[in-house]
């Protein structure tokens, strides 16, 4: 069995190795002491944690620390959502969709769940299935496939798609999950959907993009500018829009998604284990913490949506 | 081939701070060995690739935090080795139409009776075998590996080669 060989596997080798690089070389390299701090940060909050079972002052030690990386003053609960719409987010705990008066319906134990354009559906995946459910958790159709991750779902309300990524390589589905078709390699990163129909992704070697209405190539791509983004640094990050420093904080912001009226912008904070509502103008903060207690772990969010 | 272990730990440690070509040797030590494991467990060429391709991207995401006194092979085959037993109880139990492979490179007609026996075999026992006698881990390993007693991976050795030799015979 030693001298086995695989069918392929020269060919197999150089599509996985360039995966593999660009994962590779799009990652976050960690410097020497953020690597090491790890571990000693892990037994900080390990240690704070067993303080806090055995005695009253270990407790305070814990919302001490909590309070120093989080907004002070945030809501222990997500009472109600700042602006109307749903919010979908998925983690560990399954996948839930979040009403505006912060009542929550858990649809299922899905991950990667975003929103169809007019937010009547939901795209979500399983260990080797796509789905499309509607907003009570009801199964429309399911495509088998082999770990399929990152659907993303654009179109009008009479003709949508949802592009993903399995087994290495690009899909794009019809929304009523016919006609699933393979564009080609694709890293392990989510595709985005632009104007006109164009799908742009990792392809491996560098960003491509596809149009789906003429089946073609695109040749240059740009991804979409102008909305709010996270800037990292080595030990904050802050929430940018339009030039202008919206909010600034300890640790690692995931995500910053926009309301659907455009006037609030969600932002992510597993540092602090808090989300933070933010309103653009006039500013105001609004934190919510205890986000994995209430999701089952720290979610990712998957849409802010459209009414309701 | 894989290479030392110090070869290995001096390639994890120079990827860690950022270099491709370290990442690359790393790669190209491990491919084979977890392809063709994935591959004896799933017997879809495909698949396997994705197992593979899975378990390396995996490797990536937890590079940072990987303790380079560990050897980087046993730590791949585990995920191999799982998601490879994972895919095969699935496909059991939603039986398809078996996808077409790539033309097998040749291989003597002994070779390809075994492979076709070991198709047989349950993905959990085909697992240990292809651990024992492909990556030549020890029993003991293997059961480091995959989280079983060290009986159940001798019982599992055991039944496996009993049935394979019988159907052989």
């Amino acid at each position: 069995m030693k001298d086995f060989r695989a069918p392929n596997e020269h060919d197999a080798a150089e599509r996985a190795w360039r995966v593999a690089r660009t994962a590779y070389e799009s990652r976050e390299p960690v410097t020497w002491p953020r690597r090491h701090a790890r571990p000693l940060i892990a037994g900080a909050v390990v240690a704070a944690a067993v303080a806090a079972v055995l005695s009253p002052p270990g407790r305070s030690v814990v919302h001490s620390l909590r309070k120093a990386v989080g907004v002070e003053n945030a809501r222990t609960e997500l009472f109600s959502l700042p602006a109307q719409g749903r919010l979908l987010v998925s983690g560990q705990g399954g996948t839930w969709l979040v009403n505006a008066d912060g009542s929550r319906r858990r649809l299922g134990a899905y991950r990667d769940a975003a929103f169809s354009p007019h937010g009547l559906y939901i795209t979500a995946v399983r260990r080797n299935e796509l789905v499309a459910l509607d907003p009570k958790g009801n199964v429309r159709w399911s495509l088998p496939r082999r770990s399929p991750r990152f659907p993303t779902w654009t179109g009008t309300f009479t003709d949508t798609r949802i592009a993903y990524v399995a087994g290495g390589r690009l899909h794009v589905v019809a929304g009523d999950g016919t006609g699933d078709r393979t564009i080609g390699p694709a890293a392990h990163v989510p595709p985005v959907w632009r104007p006109e129909r164009i799908v742009v992704y990792s392809n491996g070697h560098g960003i491509a993009g596809y149009n789906t209405r003429t089946q073609r190539v695109v040749r240059h791509v740009a991804l979409s500018g102008g909305g709010p983004t996270i800037r990292r640094h080595a030990r904050q990050s802050e929430v940018v829009l339009g030039g202008r420093v919206l909010f600034r904080g300890t640790g690692v912001f995931d995500q910053v998604v926009r309301s659907p009226d455009g006037r609030w912008l969600l932002v992510t904070w597993p540092t602090a284990d808090q989300w933070i509502f933010i309103r653009i103008q006039p500013r105001k903060i609004v934190g919510v913490s205890r986000i994995s207690a209430q999701f089952g772990g720290f979610p990712r969010v998957g849409g802010w949506c459209c009414g309701g | 081939m894989a290479g030392s272990g110090r070869d290995e730990r001096a390639w994890v440690r120079r990827a860690q701070a950022g270099s491709v070509s370290d990442f690359e040797a790393l790669f190209r030590a491990h491919w084979g060995p977890a392809y063709r494991a994935a591959y004896l467990v799933v017997r879809d060429a495909t698949a396997a690739e994705d197992i593979a391709q899975e378990a390396f991207l995996a490797a990536v995401r937890s590079l940072d935090r990987f303790d380079r006194r560990r050897p980087f092979g046993p730590w791949l085959h585990r995920i191999v080795v799982n998601r490879a037993i994972d895919w095969a109880r699935a496909r059991a139990l939603r039986p398809e139409a078996k996808a077409v492979d790539v033309p097998a490179p040749e291989r003597p007609e002994r070779d390809e009776e075994l492979l076709r026996e070991l198709d047989l075999l349950s993905p959990e026992h085909r697992a240990v075998i292809v651990l024992r006698y492909l990556l030549e881990y020890t029993p003991g390993e293997i059961a480091e590996l995959l989280e079983l007693p060290r009986g159940t991976v001798n019982s599992r050795l055991r039944r496996g080669l009993d049935s394979l030799k019988e159907r052989l015979e």
